[in-house]
């Protein structure tokens, strides 16, 4: 009856309703079963990619996913993809030779989850990400979500093309090997170290959601080196910066790249831990062995138990000793026959075999 | 301190089992441990209602008595895997998760009670039965060893998917009960004594016969 019931109360489709995480994933996201199409429906929303006209190999660049009437399950969870094809295998932009630098979660992967408050039907994502060649790359946005019943699955039915171009002489930019910080710690004023190419200053730009731009004092720290100080955050939140880029070149701005400011991370003293669990193992362990054999009443008599044949008192029976002195003793020896001791025994032997004899185990008997 | 013997040790059990990864070594072993450990707390659960009168087939009793301590000892002989897998297992390094010291605690305390169980049931054969006071006690104590392997794998749910069955309980998974080291190590030079006591006193009930 109560497996019964918990196969009854269980609903179909709602695997994970919390979500999965963030995550580099491709469009059948692990195998999950939104991307099974046995098992999904097609999701309803409107997918809808942007990113700024001019892309350059090795440039990091923004592309934006809008995503509209969307209609969802009660958590309100919906997970985003970015990819580069629909095969459902080596689909992620990684696979076309672009780097995911920031996602708007504050991470650096394709696949980003939101939870969108109910009733609203409109969001938007983004990724910083950089081509490592020149060339035109078709990028795919698809959508994961619950809904009443079943799983929903969506992916946009065309490719939205980027062509990344050669990088013009001189150009002020960041350089290729540059990988922007995603995550700092609270309480703490966070020093960017940003490192350039062809750029004779530089300027960095940061925002909250929903607050005015900032500036960030920049120093130079080097030869195409330069640090810029943002402020701590007093809790949890994320915002975004970027910098300008001057130089001979055409002036460069980067995208806003997103930083999220988290609690340290949750540490405990490791030995402290396994001490205790060994300590619970142990403890646990011998309260019960200890209880048991304090109040479990003694095991049954073996077959093999014969100590009921001993004596009460052992000092009330001296057996041994009785015998030992017996043998001394006139009375404890056998009775001599009418002719005196039989034929070639002596009288050592009569006293230890009279008894014996007299019984006829000797050829003798009773006279 | 970091303690990295138990991870490294981990890391070794699942290459031993051939090419699968840890996590697939830690589900198979998990549930090996959750469904012996399931039928076995049920078997206890019958041994109790039988002793409660609840149940009146008092000729099932040696049927359940040997399916719960079979099925136990078989939990119990998988729980090291499942430990050891999860720990090599778990994202990032170390325990960096309540859920995680959570989970260590209350595997290792279902560990105990099993163990205690098992060693009790071994030395003192059926006569863990005899009294009203030993049978209670028997039976809660494996109840309580299938109850903490249950909450560990819900611990487990939890982490792993944000969701568990019994999330209905809303048990407190993010807050660590943490002894002091002085604590734990008197707790476990305690719980050595009361383990060897008790063993002693089993065997010298045994030997004299």
């Amino acid at each position: 009856m109560l497996l019964s019931f918990l196969l009854i109360s269980s609903t179909y489709g709602a695997a994970e309703p919390g979500g999965n995480g963030d995550a580099t994933r491709d469009m059948q996201c692990g195998g999950a079963c939104h991307g099974d199409a046995a098992l999904n429906e097609t999701s309803l929303a409107t997918l809808t990619l942007s990113s700024s006209s001019t892309v350059y190999a090795g440039i990091p660049t923004t592309i934006t996913l809008t995503a509209t009437n969307l209609s969802l399950s009660s958590t309100g969870v919906v997970g985003f993809f970015l990819l580069t094809d629909t095969t459902g295998h080596s689909d992620t932009p990684q696979d076309a030779g672009w780097e995911v630098l920031s996602d708007s979660n504050g991470g650096a992967a394709n696949y980003v989850e939101q939870t969108l408050s109910s009733g609203q039907s409109e969001t938007s994502v983004s990724w910083v990400v950089r081509s490592s060649g020149i060339g035109t790359t078709s990028f795919f946005a698809a959508i994961h979500h619950g809904g009443s019943s079943s799983p929903f699955f969506g992916v946009t039915p065309s490719g939205y093309s980027v062509e990344a171009s050669e990088v013009p002489e001189n150009l002020p930019r960041l350089s290729a090997d540059f990988t922007p910080q995603s995550e700092r710690i609270l309480g703490v004023p966070t020093e960017l170290v940003l490192q350039t190419e062809f750029a004779e200053s530089v300027q960095v730009q940061w925002k909250v959601e929903g607050g005015a731009v900032m500036s960030a004092q920049v120093n130079s720290s080097g030869e195409n080196m330069w640090s810029a100080t943002i402020p701590a955050a007093l809790q949890p939140t994320s915002l975004q910066w970027r910098a300008i880029l001057q130089g001979d070149g055409p002036e460069q701005t980067t995208p806003w790249f997103t930083l999220t400011a988290e609690e340290a991370g949750w540490e405990v003293e490791e030995f402290a831990v396994y001490l205790q669990a060994f300590a619970l193992l142990f403890l646990i362990a011998g309260a019960v062995i200890s209880l048991q054999s304090r109040f479990s009443p003694l095991p049954e008599s073996s077959k093999y138990d014969q100590t009921d044949l001993l004596p009460q008192h052992l000092d009330t029976a001296p057996a041994i000793e009785s015998v030992t002195d017996g043998l001394s003793e006139d009375s404890e020896v056998a009775p001599l026959p009418a002719g005196g001791l039989p034929n070639g025994w002596n009288e050592d032997q009569w006293r230890w075999y009279g008894h014996d004899y007299l019984a006829g185990k000797y050829g003798g008997g009773q006279e | 301190m970091e303690m990295v013997w138990p991870r490294l040790f981990g890391r070794q059990v699942w290459r031993w089992t051939g090419m699968i990864s840890p996590q697939t070594f830690h589900v198979v072993s998990t549930e090996l441990v959750v469904g012996a450990f399931s039928v076995s707390g049920l078997c206890f659960l019958f041994c109790l209602l039988l002793h409660l009168d609840v149940l009146k087939k008092t000729d099932w009793k040696p049927l359940f008595d040997n399916v719960a301590h079979f099925t136990l000892v078989f939990g119990l002989a998988a729980t090291p895997f499942a430990v050891l897998s999860g720990l090599s297992s778990a994202p990032g390094e170390g325990l960096n998760s309540p859920i995680l010291v959570n989970k260590m605690f209350l595997s290792m305390t279902g560990m105990g009670f099993a163990i205690g169980v098992f060693a009790s049931r071994w030395r003192l054969g059926t006569n863990v039965w005899a009294t009203s006071k030993t049978t209670a006690l028997h039976s809660i104590a494996g109840l309580a060893a299938c109850g903490s392997m249950l909450l560990t794998a819900s611990a487990g749910g939890t982490f792993l998917r944000n969701e568990s069955l019994l999330d209905v309980l809303s048990l407190p998974y993010d807050a660590v009960l943490l002894f002091p080291t002085a604590i734990s190590g008197i707790s476990l030079v305690l719980g050595l004594g009361l383990l060897v006591l008790g063993w002693l006193r089993m065997n010298a009930v045994s030997s004299i016969h």
